[in-house]
């Protein structure tokens, strides 16, 4: 092995210039492909980010409008949730794949602190809603099981709509422990959550418990929440949606394959499409970093033909006594391997010290989308496994550089070769 | 009988064919010192090559120690050549990037020996060669005498059963011509080296123990050159 590294120096330092400038192409692909992989995933990253409102593997359920006449009730029939939808759901029937249960009813009501007031929705919600919906406390907390048992009348209102309670909109977290009137009854602030203008986080969480003793909902649930386990592939999730169905259209005496009696929201989902995105990116982004990488090949490749139209008579002398073809063979292709590895390093190094270059700039700044900030780029860099493939490539891609120039050396015969100068 | 050649046959077929060896037969035993003499267009660098199977034949039978040499494959030939063949050219055919002890261990690297071993081995027969001193000099530091020793060195390290020069003296003044002559001639009486120098210098092949004469691809007079009195120029000189 020592040898054959000999050989190789041997060889290159007699032509560094050369091998360079050919090392330099092969450089400027690895930096372009990681670059690029590396960018690829910053932005990936922060769509991803964009998506965080929600725990990947949460289903949102919700009552709708039956579409098939069913067990002699006619069609367009109202279907609404309640409590025993959320006990069959949490109840044995789906204990393999159904992990957290949460259930949440509405209402609007009117919220006003002091001369200051608010209209909005108020969500009763179980603790669990906090993870599944990811909802993020600024101060104070969250709802608790107490607060569940015992239907405390408190509140965790978002920043925003807290702004809006304050003479000035300014000191939120001065809400904390006050009582504000919801309607006509008092509430105590227990926390304040974070808020943009987007999607879900702008609600008004109370305890179920609380929201459906007070305004009257009797049985009756808006929304059921749960979290879902061992669905690794699409058609499990599939399949699991339409078992759920089929058993909650029968508890409100709906056909079982009624697609529109209850509607079923599984992010499980968009988190597939999600990752088919970044599949369909990355595979865009490696097949351009490839094919800038092929031009530093062919220059590699073309440098070993002349390497070896240079050296036929050296290798004829080592015909002579007693090289074997595929010792020849090894000493062309190990150089273009060794040379494509090497160059391909410097470039690897070069674009992984470019993304972090990247994540010390872009990545620190952000764009406001809907009051929301958003970084341009999240993390941006390749791991250990972009490294190792783009090591295999550099390989595959150095022999196969070297081995049309190694079979034409070693196809020479040794008299022929001894000839020429 | 070392080595034998049994109606040897070659032609070039390059365009008009060119019938260059026509039925040679020769037999050559172990331990002697041989000269194959001719004019240029004679066949004997074709037979040379054959010898040194380097080259192929096309009807015929050569065997080397017994082992029928016909139809090997390159890297069989490899092998062979390596083990059994150490080659001295005109033009001493060294690696240039290579130091000269680094040359003498070449073929000792094809056969895969370690590089202490090949080392130690190298310098034992340049310090026989008298040049241990020159063992990390490359060849273009060298002059011609002290190349054509190196590549004596190395031809010899192998051990072989055949030493073949190719105009060994081709490309070297008189009086360095004479030293490498005498030092073939001196590892052919101590060592028991045989060796077949081929060249059209009459005063090179006078030097030798015995000469064969090649003229158009057909073997002619062999002479028994023991006294060494074939030269007509002279017996004590290589003429230029």
């Amino acid at each position: 092995m020592k040898d054959l590294f000999t050989e190789i120096w041997e060889s290159v330092r007699r032509n560094k210039l050369r091998t360079c400038l050919t090392g330099f192409a092969v450089s400027w692909g690895i930096f372009m492909l990681i670059v690029l992989l590396g960018a690829g995933n910053g932005l990936m990253n922060s769509f991803m980010s964009g998506g965080r409102g929600f725990a990947a593997n949460s289903v949102l359920v919700g009552g709708g409008w039956t579409s098939k006449p069913y067990d002699g009730l006619k069609a367009g029939r109202r279907i609404r949730l309640d409590d025993t939808d959320v006990a069959i759901t949490g109840g044995d029937l789906f204990t393999d794949h159904v992990d957290q249960v949460s259930a949440s009813v509405y209402t609007n009501a009117t919220v006003s602190y002091g001369k200051m007031y608010f209209s909005g929705r108020i969500d009763g919600e179980y603790p669990a809603s906090q993870e599944m919906n990811k909802i993020e406390i600024r101060y104070g907390r969250f709802l608790n099981d107490k607060d569940i048992t015992d239907s405390r009348k408190v509140i965790v209102i978002p920043e925003n709509t807290a702004e809006k309670l304050l003479e000035g909109g300014q000191g939120v977290e001065s809400l904390l422990g006050k009582y504000v009137k919801v309607g006509s009854l008092a509430f105590r602030v227990v926390g304040i959550s974070k808020s943009d203008r987007m999607s879900n986080s702008n609600y008004i969480y109370a305890p179920f418990t609380t929201v459906k003793t007070v305004y009257g909902k009797g049985k009756e649930v808006g929304e059921i929440c749960f979290t879902t386990k061992g669905l690794d592939t699409e058609a499990a999730n599939d399949a699991f949606e339409k078992q759920y169905k089929s058993v909650i259209n029968l508890n409100h005496r709906a056909a079982p394959d009624d697609e529109r009696a209850i509607w079923v929201w599984n992010r499980a989902h968009q988190n597939v499409q999600m990752t088919q995105g970044r599949k369909i990116l990355s595979t865009a982004l490696w097949i351009i970093g490839l094919f800038t990488l092929l031009g530093g090949i062919v220059g590699v490749s073309n440098i070993m033909l002349i390497t070896v139209k240079e050296r036929t008579h050296e290798f004829g002398i080592r015909k002579a006594i007693g090289a074997s073809p595929w010792g020849i063979t090894k000493l062309i292709i190990s150089e273009s391997v060794s040379i494509t590895a090497f160059f391909g390093y410097i470039g690897m190094f070069l674009g992984m010290l470019t993304c972090a270059l990247l994540d010390k700039t872009l990545g620190q700044s952000t764009m406001t989308v809907m009051d929301e900030q958003i970084a341009m780029l999240v993390d941006p860099g390749v791991g250990l496994d972009v490294a190792i493939e783009a090591t295999l490539v550099l390989i595959i891609a150095g022999t196969l550089a070297g081995f049309f120039p190694a079979r034409k050396a070693a196809s020479v015969r040794p008299i022929e070769a001894l000839r020429a100068e | 009988m070392l080595i034998e050649l049994k109606n040897v046959n070659k032609t070039y077929n390059n365009g008009q064919p060119l019938h260059v060896l026509k039925g040679i037969n020769l037999g050559i035993e172990s331990g002697e010192f041989v000269s194959i003499m001719g004019a240029s267009g004679s066949g004997k660098s074709t037979l040379l090559n054959i010898l040194g199977i380097l080259d192929n034949y096309d009807t015929g039978e050569y065997y080397i120690d017994g082992r029928l040499i016909k139809g090997l494959s390159e890297k069989q030939a490899a092998d062979y050549r390596n083990r059994m063949i150490g080659f001295i050219f005109q033009s001493f055919n060294l690696i240039g990037f290579k130091t000269a002890v680094e040359n003498v261990e070449l073929p000792l690297f094809y056969q895969g020996v370690s590089r202490h071993k090949r080392h130690e081995m190298a310098m034992q027969f340049l310090d026989r060669l008298g040049l241990a001193d020159w063992a990390g000099h490359y060849p273009n530091e060298m002059s011609g005498g002290q190349k054509q020793r190196v590549a004596i060195a190395r031809a010899l390290i192998t051990q072989p059963k055949i030493i073949l020069a190719d105009e060994p003296t081709g490309a070297l003044d008189s009086k360095t011509s004479e030293e490498v002559m005498q030092l073939l001639g001196q590892l052919n009486r101590e060592d028991g080296v045989t060796i077949i120098v081929v060249t059209h210098e009459s005063g090179v092949a006078n030097c030798t123990d015995k000469i064969v004469h090649i003229k158009d691809g057909i073997i002619g007079q062999i002479e028994d050159n023991r006294e060494h009195r074939a030269s007509v120029f002279g017996t004590s000189t290589i003429m230029k």
